[in-house]
């Protein structure tokens, strides 16, 4: 995790032909679509492996209707809706659209979307907390693995968890908008 | 910190686990592999022996072009060659 480019940057070069810039949007945005397919739509693993391939493909041939390179989260949020919507459609042919999201589906996404933005948050902190933290939380490794991995005492993980997950309070705060007298 | 706020953030970072590798690495070689097929269409356009081996034995003539025949690979490839 490193400084990134902006997501409008990103979706500019992709557009582009920038082949680094499309691993790069893939890598960014890969957790929150695979999350959304298999969270939010509960697909099988078969579907959500389907649904997940369709979306980048979709997304990589339609860049160039993104209207607002800025809103390319949200634009990959509603192409991921679709696409699993249409999984879901293909095996349930009778259902009316509305019955098909599952329930919830608009909170799961809520959430995912201030994941995403804990995430960011987290590639501006920097290593070894990105690391540390995503193996703990995300990846669901041990003390002893992530010890093992990243060469640091398992005994002293918990502490560096610890001032990581303060690190990153601090960041989010600092990064969150201002509010002004006038906007109370 | 306070507890409330320590179980959150770890509840948001878990919230967003990593997609299967291989997933992740699909989707980065889109760009590689839509150039492969183009290439490989534009031949067989121009070439009638290439392009009946293309139709007969899909899946070896996309892994002597240097393209792993997966499911999704073979099934893309079929739908771009739906043309011929």
């Amino acid at each position: 995790m490193g400084a990134a480019t902006s997501d409008a940057g990103l979706a500019a070069r992709c557009r582009g032909g920038d082949e680094a810039a499309w691993a790069e949007l893939v890598e960014r945005f890969s957790r929150y679509v695979y999350a959304i397919c298999v969270q939010g739509f509960r697909l099988s693993p078969h579907d959500a492996e389907d649904a997940f391939q369709d979306v980048f493909a979709k997304a990589y041939v339609q860049l160039g209707t993104l209207r607002d390179d800025n809103a390319l989260r949200p634009w990959l949020a509603q192409l991921t809706r679709r696409v699993c919507i249409d999984r879901i459609r293909s095996s349930a042919r009778e259902t009316p659209i509305e019955e098909l999201e599952p329930d919830g589906v608009d909170d799961t996404l809520e959430i995912l979307d201030e994941a995403l933005a804990v995430r960011e948050a987290l590639a501006r902190v920097g290593e070894p907390c990105g690391e540390l933290l995503d193996r703990f939380f995300a990846r669901d490794e041990s003390y002893r693995t992530i010890g093992e991995q990243l060469g640091l005492p398992a005994g002293t993980i918990a502490s560096r968890l610890s001032r990581c997950l303060e690190k990153l309070r601090r960041e989010m705060e600092d990064s969150a908008p201002a509010v002004r007298p006038e906007d109370r | 910190m306070a507890a409330e706020d320590i179980e959150r953030l770890g509840r948001l970072i878990a919230a967003l686990p990593p997609a299967p590798a291989g997933w992740v690495a699909a989707a980065q070689e889109l760009p590689r592999l839509r150039r492969e097929f183009d290439a490989l269409i534009a031949r067989a356009e121009a070439d009638e022996e290439f392009r009946s081996r293309l139709l007969g034995e899909l899946e070896s003539t996309l892994a002597e072009a240097g393209i792993e025949p997966t499911r999704r690979v073979v099934a893309e490839a079929r739908d771009r060659l739906r043309s011929f």
